[in-house]
């Protein structure tokens, strides 16, 4: 892997010559958040940001696209052209390229690769830049705080420059292309490299324990946690739309009135939402609110692990950001273990009082397992 | 009486505005101007001019490069010409990327200080090459870049 540095002062320069890459996305102020959006110029790129509003998926998975038209005469048409847009996106945070890598396991490594997602992938160059984590980010727990792959170049603060990480061969092309402005890093600059990786660390202030959280979720499938947390959730479905691993979606024809011809439509879907689980006759599998947000922390927490060896969470805070009714994650684990109340979402209270003893007829070892991934 | 092409120059320099629109004026053209990139952009969208006069450093030293690609991402401007007129390779000696198409979506560098009469002459070039490649391209979707 080869590793450059170039200095903060000429980061303008070196971003001027990436739309040779594909349209340039970075993080930019909107409101009181960032957002990843097209500067208008370079001081509109906020490279010391918490986390951007949505997470780059949008890219990847937009909210809603057509993948193919149908025309009872022209036939079928797929529209896999619009997903071939180069673009590079700049200022990723590591655990959102981990969010990446993690559908990359769904869309992109399964047994039926999502084409879709695969251009978008494949024309998508992704220049990553380390975070200063705030009380909300828990990445460290998720071991999604660094990464080793998944992107094009990144970029590491150490002072008056950065450290330029090569990731793959258009990370390289981007190097070569900017030579002039890039040097050979120092012993001086490694050993600076490891003292502010230490201090990134060290700056994580929350923490989750992942170690057998699926085992104990197997074993409070019943707690009186989830009906609380049925109470308080107002299935607005927030979270699933501001998290960088979530990726159910719906899918329906759009007809043209007294016509044939139409187009297929795919829009996010969230597993919050009444419908989610809505079958043909009425039925519903997860009718009440508490099944609904159950089913979402079994599925990130359990059923992804069983399925892809590890959880689709990456503890960047956002649900808990995004969530109206503070239904915070890393309160629920604590609750899950007996570690917090389950009123008091944000504190870490070492009443256990309101945890179920598991059922004896149940026992550890569920009749009906918990909710996998879907 | 036909229309007169127009030019739009974004720079900061009211003195270049000045002497570069008063030649663009009296060899035919009709010019505008704003003095940075963002008001530029919000120009060029509203009016569509004929040809983009766009210098580099701005308010900020790579603010012209920032405003070619937002004009490139506005469908209506994507073909629309543009001439990049910088000092930036004398001013900033370190960046030494070559002017290319391969990553500045301009059609052509100048410069500066700029001959006026390469400017006249480039300048009616790039508008009359402009329109038969432009319609054809919104035919078959290019994106043009």
């Amino acid at each position: 892997m080869k590793i450059l540095k170039i200095p903060k002062r000429d980061l303008d320069l070196f971003v001027s010559i990436l739309p040779a890459f594909g349209e340039l996305y970075a993080p930019v102020r909107r409101g009181s958040g960032y957002a990843f959006d097209r500067p208008v110029i370079w001081s509109d790129v906020e490279l010391k940001y918490p986390r951007t509003i949505l997470p780059p998926r949008k890219f990847f998975l937009p909210p809603k696209e057509a993948t193919f038209t149908f025309d009872p005469h022209a036939g079928f048409r797929d529209l896999l052209a619009e997903a071939t847009t180069r673009r590079v996106l700049f200022g990723v945070h590591a655990y959102d390229i981990y969010g990446l890598n993690i559908l990359d396991r769904v869309f992109a490594q399964g047994k039926f690769p999502d084409p879709y997602y695969l251009a978008r992938r494949q024309h998508t160059a992704i220049i990553g830049v380390d975070c200063e984590p705030d009380d909300g980010h828990f990445a460290r727990s998720m071991n999604a705080d660094f990464v080793d792959s998944g992107f094009d170049l990144f970029l590491s603060d150490i002072g008056d420059d950065y450290l330029a990480l090569v990731g793959t061969s258009r990370g390289d092309d981007m190097v070569v292309m900017s030579s002039c402005l890039l040097g050979q890093p120092t012993e001086a600059d490694f050993a600076e490299y490891k003292r502010r990786s230490s201090e990134r660390r060290a700056a994580y202030r929350t923490h989750v324990e992942l170690g057998d959280l699926p085992e104990i979720l197997e074993m409070e499938y019943h707690s009186l946690v989830w009906e609380e947390l049925g109470k308080r959730c107002l299935s607005c479905g927030s979270c699933s739309m501001v998290c960088p691993t979530c990726y159910c979606f719906d899918v329906n024809d759009e007809v043209g009135l007294g016509s044939r011809a139409g187009q297929r439509i795919r829009t996010w879907d969230s597993c919050l939402f009444k419908s989610h689980a809505l079958v043909a006759g009425g039925e519903n599998f997860r009718h009440s609110r508490a099944s609904r947000i159950k089913f979402r922390f079994y599925h990130k927490q359990r059923g992804f692990v069983a399925e892809y060896g590890r959880p689709s969470c990456v503890g960047c805070g956002r649900c808990a950001a995004a969530c109206p009714a503070g239904i915070d994650i890393t309160s629920v684990i604590r609750m899950i273990r007996g570690q917090a109340d389950a009123h008091g979402d944000r504190t870490a209270s070492a009443d256990t009082a309101s945890r179920q003893p598991i059922p004896a007829a149940h026992g550890a070892h569920h009749a009906h397992p918990p909710d996998g991934a879907r | 009486m036909t229309k007169p092409k127009s030019v739009l120059i974004i720079d900061d320099d009211s003195d270049f505005v000045r002497a570069v629109g008063d030649l663009l004026t009296s060899a035919g053209y009709a010019v505008d101007s704003a003095c940075n990139g963002r008001d530029g952009l919000s120009l060029a969208k509203t009016t569509q001019p004929d040809l983009i006069l766009l210098d580099v450093m701005m308010t900020e030293r790579t603010e012209g490069f920032f405003t070619l690609q937002q004009i490139r991402s506005v469908p209506a401007l994507r073909h629309t010409p543009v001439i990049v007129a910088s000092s930036i390779y004398t001013d900033q000696p370190s960046f030494k990327v070559n002017p290319d198409a391969d990553w500045l979506p301009a059609d052509l560098f100048l410069p500066k200080p700029i001959d006026p009469a390469r400017l006249i002459q480039e300048s009616a070039r790039l508008i009359a090459a402009s329109v038969a490649p432009e319609s054809e391209a919104s035919h078959v979707g290019s994106n043009g870049r």
